[in-house]
């Protein structure tokens, strides 16, 4: 298979992961990284799918192989603060999730584990601000999903 | 617990004391076509191992807090009354079925005689059962919705933010039902359907507190009433739209919640007192379909009564029919 075929390897993957068919994603996210193993974008997904399947350990290494390639891949960082805090690693957890939000302030998942590690690190009141910034992303999602679902 | 998913302090905590105080497991799982609101398959109502709370794939932060704490919530209710007095639900035989649907066909025979436009009789027929299910539907839920919602909001001060958003959503949804038939709908049915759901935003408006969620505020067919002398309210441009009714027995519907609803909301969490909030529910569902002149509509019955009633609904619409319209409906 030529390396031309991973961005639709990794779309499929993607796909297998909203319906919750994390098995089925990982065969394909191996196969994306076999053919492309420079693709900081195939780990950072690939690790989200094993933190879905509880892998956290794993997941964490792909997410530094993903920022060996691109140390600003805000997505790695997000899923690596998320598979360090599933871990109980909360001060690295909340390491990771804060260079998340800095390199890309509109995760939202990002800034609510930012929140639970600084609740779990005695920062109550930071962890209010982390928890209303992403309360507030979240919402503007459901507000979308809402339109797209009512105008389906 | 069972969850692979990042939780805050209290929402863990509350997970823990509801598995503790119900002596069960709870699982969480997200799923991609899960209702905004989320689903609880529980084990008092279905034939399930352990209950499971389903929420949204979407929902990855507070939203997922507040279903899960609003699942819970009525989970405790439902384990309580199943462990101290028995779990009960509306339910609905033959019997309760004829007297609902006669009673729906005979109002919606009133309306169609002052009606220009007839509605075509398969259409009223047909109407009878799915307006009789609406009410079903509602009244199995809407009275738990105040309860569940004004114990949240006493007891997660760290939701309230979100809890307002929710229920913000909620209440638009709810008002926008039913609207797209509202000619076809008799008028009573109209009116009450939404009255229940006016009384229960003003109940929470006033018991978060909120202004934001005064149904005068927050449905868009509700705004014109805000700002409205008593005088120009009661001018017949006003008095005759559904809109305006449904304010009116909206208003009448609240003060049923407030006499029932005098609970002290910040109790510590125990089996007493989760069993008390159930029968705070029951009174004040019985209240509702007094008023509403409904009660030999449903029965109380356990949810097995309910789930195998659900099976014969086919059938006991078609013998409500037959008993209503005679040899003139075909048996096919």
């Amino acid at each position: 298979m030529p390396v031309s075929e991973v961005p639709r390897l990794l779309k499929r993957a993607e796909h297998y992961v909203r319906q919750t068919k994390f098995r089925e994603a990982l065969a394909l996210y191996d196969q994306a990284i076999r053919l492309e193993p420079g693709n900081a974008e195939g780990w950072s997904q690939r690790a989200a799918a094993k933190i879905e399947m509880e892998r956290f350990a794993e997941a964490i290494a792909d997410c530094n192989q993903a920022l060996a390639l691109n140390p600003n891949h805000a997505d790695a960082w997000s899923r690596k603060g998320l598979a360090l805090y599933h871990l109980g690693q909360y001060v690295p957890a909340l390491a990771a999730a804060t260079r998340a939000v800095t390199l890309n302030g509109n995760d939202a998942s990002a800034w609510y584990v930012r929140g639970i590690c600084l609740e779990e690190t005695g920062k109550s009141e930071e962890a209010e601000i982390a928890y209303a910034k992403s309360l507030e992303l979240e919402i503007l999602l459901d507000i979308r999903e809402e339109k797209n679902r009512v105008g389906k | 617990m069972k969850t692979n998913m990042p939780l805050t302090k209290p929402i863990r905590r509350f997970i823990s004391e509801t598995e503790r105080i119900l002596d069960t497991e709870i699982t969480l799982l997200r799923k991609p076509e899960a209702p905004p609101g989320g689903t609880l398959l529980d084990i008092y109502t279905y034939n399930v191992d352990k209950s499971i709370i389903l929420f949204p794939a979407n929902y990855i932060g507070l939203l997922k807090d507040f279903v899960i704490a609003k699942q819970c919530t009525h989970l405790l209710i439902k384990g309580a009354a199943a462990k101290k007095s028995g779990y009960r639900i509306l339910s609905y035989t033959p019997d309760s079925v004829y007297s609902g649907m006669r009673q729906v066909y005979l109002d919606a025979l009133k309306d169609e005689a002052k009606k220009e436009k007839k509605l075509p009789v398969k259409k009223l027929i047909g109407m009878l059962f799915i307006l009789y299910r609406q009410f079903h539907e509602d009244l199995n839920e809407l009275p738990w919705n105040p309860i569940v919602n004004a114990r949240i909001y006493h007891r997660m001060e760290q939701l309230r933010k979100t809890q307002l958003y929710i229920l913000l959503k909620d209440g638009k949804q709810d008002m926008d039902e039913m609207t797209d038939m509202m000619d076809i709908v008799p008028r009573r049915y109209f009116v009450l359907d939404k009255s229940m759901f006016y009384a229960r935003d003003l109940y929470l408006a006033k018991t978060l507190p909120s202004d934001k969620l005064m149904p005068v505020v927050n449905i868009p067919q509700m705004k014109k009433f805000d700002h409205l002398e008593v005088k120009e309210m009661l001018t017949t441009r006003w008095t005759h739209t559904a809109w305006y009714q449904s304010k009116v027995f909206g208003d009448a519907m609240l003060t049923i919640m407030e006499k029932h609803l005098s609970v002290d909301w910040n109790a510590d969490s125990t089996l007493e007192y989760y069993a008390c909030l159930y029968q705070v529910g029951v009174n004040l569902t019985n209240a509702l379909l007094a008023y509403m002149t409904m009660k030999d509509w449903f029965i109380w019955e356990n949810p097995q009564h309910l789930l195998a009633a659900q099976e014969q609904a086919a059938t006991y619409e078609k013998a409500a029919l037959k008993k209503i319209f005679g040899d003139l409906i075909e048996d096919s």
